[in-house]
């Protein structure tokens, strides 16, 4: 596989399209079978073999676009790939190499009149006028002669080179474009350079010495292009990885509302790979109709006798739930983002029943399934919201809701804070509650350390749940619920 | 019969040709997928709305390769049993029967138990045999000396275990008959797989396929569509009835009117003797277009509205 193509695949893997090794293999294929020539077939081909939902198509469409650009001057260039022919048999490469050659023309421009090419050169121009023929045959001439002839050819090859061996392809941050650039250029023989100008300078060769800094200049900004480039190219998907890794680890309470629609898509994502994971849990039981096909089919062997039997019944598991959501002032930086968390779930397990409370305790499943959570999870604070927390009467209300539901396979969560205003938390409620579930886990978003002190009222709720977690980040969410589903 | 035998640009452009010959018309985005499918071994897993000719692709395929269509509808509760293979258990059975009542002639020679076993094991084991093995459309198209298309419809309503199932014979052509070995195919059928995308596929059966997405056609496409499907229809109505439906699909419906449905509605309008559309036909018609009657009440009002936008498209 060529290195633009991988590159490509890395590309497509930090912007979410999971391209296998099999499909980088299979469109490497395809990229043999079709060339590089016809832009919008490969994108067309490219995009089956490797794309493979919906979703993925707008992200690949989108990368193709930005790694394949459109050189709008190729045809100025088409005598130059010839000059490439031999060394470039990628097209990522070569339009790119185009590019910077076009860019490197602009070195030859006020040379445009042939016999005035000895005349700017001046002094300097004796030195490598002596070469010429060797410069050309062996383009990894030093970087002082490349510039004197103008040899876009081995000043893209050397600048290729160069960026390959400082390792271009890592950049991440627009920071480091500086750093990049510097780097690449003193690969290919700044110093050397600068030291013939200034040796110029001191030997009075004013026009010598300003004629080689111009030239270093646009050898200077091409570089920087290519760096340009190449940081469009891996920073947008990675520094959004970068960005989510942040966000996962971060407290909740901390992170801002900006965030919030990038909040929601890794709780989606997260809350469906759990399920995912969960629903494929069936079993497969000994009771039910008896699948007479299957018995048969294992009976002949005993000549017809009904000897090992095979029943039909398989039985999904799939956990009921209950969750309860403190929405009260205390919590009130958290709440958006446990309703998120909620919310998610409703969308992918078909068992969850949500309950908000701050002072009196509903239910916000009609409201969860009718609206987008943009609207629903407001909407929910609005309605319970903003009165001081009464744990005591909240579980007296999702007593009389719900309590006949709850049975052994239901899971009943609390996402709260437990601090109830001096209330009476009614801990006898919760305690009944967890005799007839299968199991009740408090979730709190405060750090153990601070449980017990003021109104919380966590030391007589412990003992009545099957499980107390700390829950202050998206991470640890994750690893409650996962456990949640395993055991479930 | 080969359709990739040329360059590749050549190759694409011929095959949707051909297809448009045999009165399928499609954009060189699929033209390529078919392309891509025979270069490299694949099969296609196409998705998209329902109506816009996902199983007709397969079909015309057939057509086109000269190839026999075997169809497998997947729903849920599909097993091996009915997609892979069956043993016919009622021979079997008549077989040890046959196998009881001959034991005796040609166990006659030999001397005491061990002998008898000897000699019993020296028999051909016919018992799980391909005599026995009643091939499903899996294995048929695995066991055809002629080629052939295999078409795994509606993949998205069968289990996640028939998923399974499928993937060996996705990647490597080849079943497993646990009894017996594994089956390779004579000749590797051209496999299409098409979902409606009601669940997620698993990534493994989509690492295995070429994914080919097909929206709802462009009006050029889907008049093209309409005059291989319907050529009686004069250009006129065509364009008229196609404009319509294509500003229908802009509106807020529940279910938007398919490629299937246009060339229904096409073929009811010349019934009609319709030459230009108009309000109360459309309205009357309406039906063959929407599926549900809150969509129908939904865009009573819009039809004078869309009926004039469409007319103007002839102009």
């Amino acid at each position: 596989m060529n290195r633009p193509l991988a590159e490509f695949v890395n590309m497509l893997r930090y912007a979410d399209v999971p391209v296998s090794i099999g499909e980088a293999l299979d469109a490497a294929r395809t990229i043999e079978l079709l060339g590089y020539s016809d832009r919008t077939l490969l994108k067309s081909a490219l995009s089956q073999v490797m794309a493979k939902t919906t979703d993925e198509m707008v992200s690949f469409d989108q990368c193709f676009d930005d790694f394949f650009t459109i050189d709008t001057k190729l045809e100025l260039g088409e005598n130059l790939s010839e000059q490439l022919a031999d060394e470039g048999e990628s097209a990522a490469g070569e339009n790119s190499d185009e590019e910077i050659q076009d860019q490197l023309s602009a070195l030859e421009l006020p040379d445009s009149d042939p016999s005035g090419s000895g005349d700017g050169g001046g002094g300097g121009g004796e030195g490598s006028a002596t070469s010429p023929g060797e410069a050309s045959a062996a383009p990894e001439g030093s970087l002082l002669e490349m510039l004197e002839q103008a040899d876009r050819t081995g000043l893209t090859m050397s600048m290729n080179t160069a960026a390959e061996a400082v390792g271009l392809s890592n950049i991440v941050l627009s920071t480091q474009r500086g750093l990049f650039t510097r780097r690449i250029l003193e690969e290919m023989g700044l110093v050397e350079v600068n030291q013939e100008i200034s040796d110029r300078r001191r030997d009075d060769d004013e026009i010598g010495a300003e004629d080689l800094s111009r030239r270093l200049n646009v050898l200077f900004e091409a570089t920087r292009d290519m760096v340009e480039r190449q940081l469009a190219l891996t920073s947008a998907g990675k520094s959004n990885h970068f960005r989510q890794d942040v966000l996962k680890k971060i407290r909740l309470s901390n992170i801002e509302n900006r965030d919030f629609k990038i909040m929601r898509e890794m709780v989606r994502k997260m809350a469906k790979r759990l399920t995912d994971m969960n629903s494929r849990v069936k079993k497969v039981k000994n009771r039910g109709h008896l699948d007479i096909r299957k018995t048969m089919r294992r009976n002949v062997a005993y000549d017809g006798l009904l000897f090992e039997t095979h029943w039909k019944q398989k039985e999904k598991d799939r956990p009921k739930v209950l969750a309860i959501c403190d929405v009260s002032g205390s919590v009130a930086s958290v709440a958006r983002f446990l309703l998120l968390f909620l919310y998610s779930m409703n969308e992918v397990l078909p068992n969850v029943r949500s309950f908000a409370f701050s002072g009196t305790l509903g239910e916000i499943t009609d409201l969860f399934d009718r609206y987008g959570p943009e609207e629903a999870i407001p909407e929910a604070i609005e309605i319970y919201g903003g009165r001081s927390t009464n744990y005591g009467r909240a579980m007296e209300d999702f007593k009389d809701l719900v309590f006949d539901e709850i049975d052994n396979r239901t899971t009943v969560i609390f996402l709260g804070d437990g601090r109830s205003n001096g209330a009476d938390p009614r801990a006898d409620i919760l305690r009944d509650i967890k005799k007839r579930a299968k199991r009740v886990i408090w979730l709190n978003p405060e750090r153990k350390s601070v449980w017990g002190t003021g109104d919380s009222e966590m030391p007589k709720i412990a003992p009545n749940c099957t499980v107390v977690e700390v829950c202050n980040s998206l991470s640890k969410l994750e690893l409650v619920i996962r456990d949640l589903l395993k055991t479930s | 019969m080969t359709l990739v035998d040329k360059e590749p640009n050549a190759a694409i452009e011929d095959i949707q040709k051909r297809f448009e010959k045999a009165g399928y018309i499609c954009d060189l985005h699929i033209a390529t997928s078919i392309y891509l499918s025979q270069k490299l071994d694949k099969p296609i897993l196409v998705e998209g709305p329902p109506g816009v000719g996902k199983t007709e692709l397969a079909k015309a395929t057939a057509e086109l390769m000269n190839a026999d269509l075997i169809r497998l509808q997947c729903y849920e509760g599909l097993d091996e049993s009915k997609a892979l293979y069956e043993w016919k258990y009622g021979k079997q059975l008549l077989y040890t029967q046959i196998l009881k009542e001959k034991l005796g002639d040609l166990l006659e020679d030999a001397q005491g138990l061990d002998a008898s076993m000897e000699k019993l094991h020296q028999f051909g084991d016919h018992f799980f045999s391909e005599q026995f093995l009643e091939a499903r459309p899996l294995l048929q198209a695995l066991q055809s000396e002629k080629q052939t298309v295999l078409l795994i419809d509606e993949i998205d309503k069968s289990d996640h275990e028939f998923e399974a199932y499928l993937l060996e014979i996705l990647s490597d052509y080849q079943i497993t008959v646990p009894e017996i070995g594994t089956i390779k195919a004579k000749t590797k059928p051209i496999v299409f797989l098409t979902s409606n995308n009601s669940r997620e596929m698993g990534d493994a059966l989509k690492r295995r396929c070429l994914h080919l997405y097909i929206p709802f056609p462009d009006s050029d496409q889907e008049r093209k569509i309409i005059e291989a499907r319907v050529p009686e229809v004069s250009e006129n109505l065509r364009k008229q009835l196609v404009s319509f439906v294509q500003q229908l699909r802009t509106q807020d419906l529940k279910k938007l009117p398919a490629v299937s449905e246009t060339i229904d509605w096409a073929r009811t309008l010349l019934l009609l003797h319709a030459d230009s559309l108009d309000t109360a036909m459309v309205r009357n018609t309406l039906n063959m277009l929407l599926k549900f009657e809150d969509d129908i009440d939904n865009i009573d009002i819009e039809i004078p509205k869309m009926v004039a936008e469409a007319k103007k498209a002839t102009r």
